[in-house]
């Protein structure tokens, strides 16, 4: 077992390229502190992203998935990020209803100016995981 | 209108064969997706043309080979080549509604005949009771007419059957009533006044129709005990330590559910792409990650996929579990899944062509704490 105080959380985004990535971005070119546990995977738009790659690594034994888009009204396709929600609700009911924490995925608006927005997030969510400790989707090898 | 069918020496399904000739035989529809009887007892979904055919139907027949929702679809693509008619069950219309409005299949020319369904068997257990010569009509009727749940020579009906609280049809155009009638006397039909013209039915009532409501209401009321039961029961398996991994456990992949599903319409599946073929390594890398890993990757990722991707359109009709080779209650987890989703959206799958579903859908003033830090 890993050791809850040692334990590093290894959290998979998958953030839009026109605000929450370009966000990220910002946070890196002004030197914002925020915990290295982030693996980022820039798609085109949060609506992109289908059920599936947030499943693979949750099931994988990733701790946490965070998805970034635009702010409501901000989607660069237009709606886009209004049916992400729409699919992220769907996607913690049916981890709610199948016994998988849905509160290893995290769904954030931040736009491309917000980088210290994104630096908090980061700093907020590796806390939050922390508490929850490691995804037992880890040492789960039946899954 | 309401109108019968009359029924001569109680042989309701001679009656049923001589409507359905008179269909095609009016012109009413030039063709007729309808279950056709074969040698060995095995009832086939077909597409009849020929009038004389019809003495092979046989939709009373409780089984449901496929979700001819499926069917339906592939028959009428974006448009219908030819007036079709299509007999289906409840649970049949209501997927066909939904893959409609996936854009999977049109009702444009579409004459949909609705049967009440009292419940359908295991094609193979059918098959074998109706070889011996039991399975018999008559006493599924009779049964139909009190509102009890069907049995077959021993044997209960399909799991998601005896949780169905729809087995009377909705959006049909011909609706034959089977529930609450005696069906030996005649059956009691609602459809449009053209088709009525069309086929020279006038508005008929037959003898004992009050007793109707309150043998579906029997029916549904039993159901939804049962209904509510088994959904708690795999809830709380689901909930209980490695529950979902534990309800998988015996999942071979074989993608059976998938393939019987009529929502899952899509050509290329994610799960039958290479998407998910890793290299050697990436094997070797989880297992030493993990310790062990199980050399039927993505069996349980397959499964919960499949729930985001079809579950807000599941209409219940359990083709899941009945094609599953490892008797895992597929169509009961998926059920229970479906509620949940379904309720989010307050969304009921099959009820309504205008009602968008709920994933290509959004509405501005809607969970706004969604996404926004807490």
């Amino acid at each position: 077992m890993t050791d809850t105080n040692s334990f590093e959380p290894r959290i998979v985004a998958f953030l839009c390229n026109w605000c929450t990535y370009t966000g990220a971005d910002l946070a890196g070119t002004s030197r914002l502190q925020y915990p290295p546990n982030v693996r980022i995977i820039r798609t085109m738009c949060s609506s992109a992203v289908d059920p599936v790659y947030v499943l693979k690594p949750l099931m994988d034994g990733a701790d946490g998935v965070l998805i970034g888009g635009c702010h409501p009204g901000d989607c660069h396709y237009q709606t886009g990020n209004y049916k992400t929600r729409r699919r992220f609700v769907a996607l913690q009911e049916i981890l709610k209803s199948t016994g998988i924490d849905e509160r290893r995925i995290w769904l954030r608006w931040i736009s491309a100016s917000e980088g210290q927005i994104f630096a908090n997030t980061m700093t907020e969510m590796v806390g939050a995981i922390k508490e929850l400790g490691p995804n037992p989707a880890r040492e789960n090898w039946t899954i | 209108m309401k109108t019968a069918i009359p029924v001569e020496n109680g042989d309701t399904l001679t009656a049923v064969r001589g409507f359905l000739q008179k269909l095609l035989e009016t012109g009413t529809v030039e063709a007729l997706f309808v279950p056709l009887e074969v040698d060995g007892g095995a009832i086939l979904p077909a597409l009849v043309t020929d009038p004389e055919r019809t003495r092979l139907a046989n939709p009373l027949a409780p089984v449901m080979p496929i979700n001819s929702a499926r069917a339906v679809s592939a028959l009428t693509g974006k448009q219908a080549p030819a007036r079709i008619g299509a007999v289906l069950r409840p649970c049949e219309i209501r997927a066909l509604v939904e893959l409609v409005k996936l854009q999977q299949a049109t009702l444009e020319g579409v004459t949909l005949i609705g049967i009440d369904c009292p419940g359908t068997f295991e094609l193979p257990d059918y098959v074998v009771k109706k070889r011996s010569g039991g399975a018999s009509l008559a006493e599924y009727l009779a049964g139909a007419k009190e509102g009890s749940e069907p049995g077959l020579d021993g044997l209960q009906a399909r799991p998601a059957c005896r949780m169905c609280l729809n087995p009377v049809p909705e959006h049909s155009a011909i609706h034959l009533e089977l529930i609450g009638v005696d069906t030996a006397q005649g059956i009691p039909v609602t459809m449009t006044d053209e088709i009525a013209t069309k086929l020279g039915m006038t508005e008929t009532r037959l003898p004992g129709a009050e007793g109707r409501q309150a043998a579906v209401d029997r029916l549904v009321a039993a159901r939804t005990q049962t209904r509510e039961k088994e959904l708690a029961a795999i809830q709380a398996q689901m909930h209980a330590n490695g529950g979902l991994a534990s309800l998988f456990a015996t999942c071979i992949r074989c993608h059976n559910c998938m393939t019987a599903c009529p929502i899952c319409y899509c050509k290329t599946c994610l799960f039958k792409s290479a998407s998910f073929d890793h290299q050697p390594e990436h094997y070797l890398n989880a297992a030493r990650r993990k310790g062990a890993v199980r050399m039927l990757s993505d069996a349980i990722l397959f499964q919960v996929t499949r729930m985001n991707h079809m579950s807000a359109s599941c209409v219940n009709c359990g083709m899941c579990t009945s094609a599953c080779p490892s008797d895992i209650p597929v169509g009961t987890i998926f059920s229970a899944i479906g509620s949940q989703v379904q309720a989010a959206f307050e969304y009921v799958p099959g009820r309504s062509l205008e009602e968008p579903l709920p994933l290509v859908t959004f509405r501005e003033s809607e969970w706004t704490e969604v996404g926004e830090a807490k």
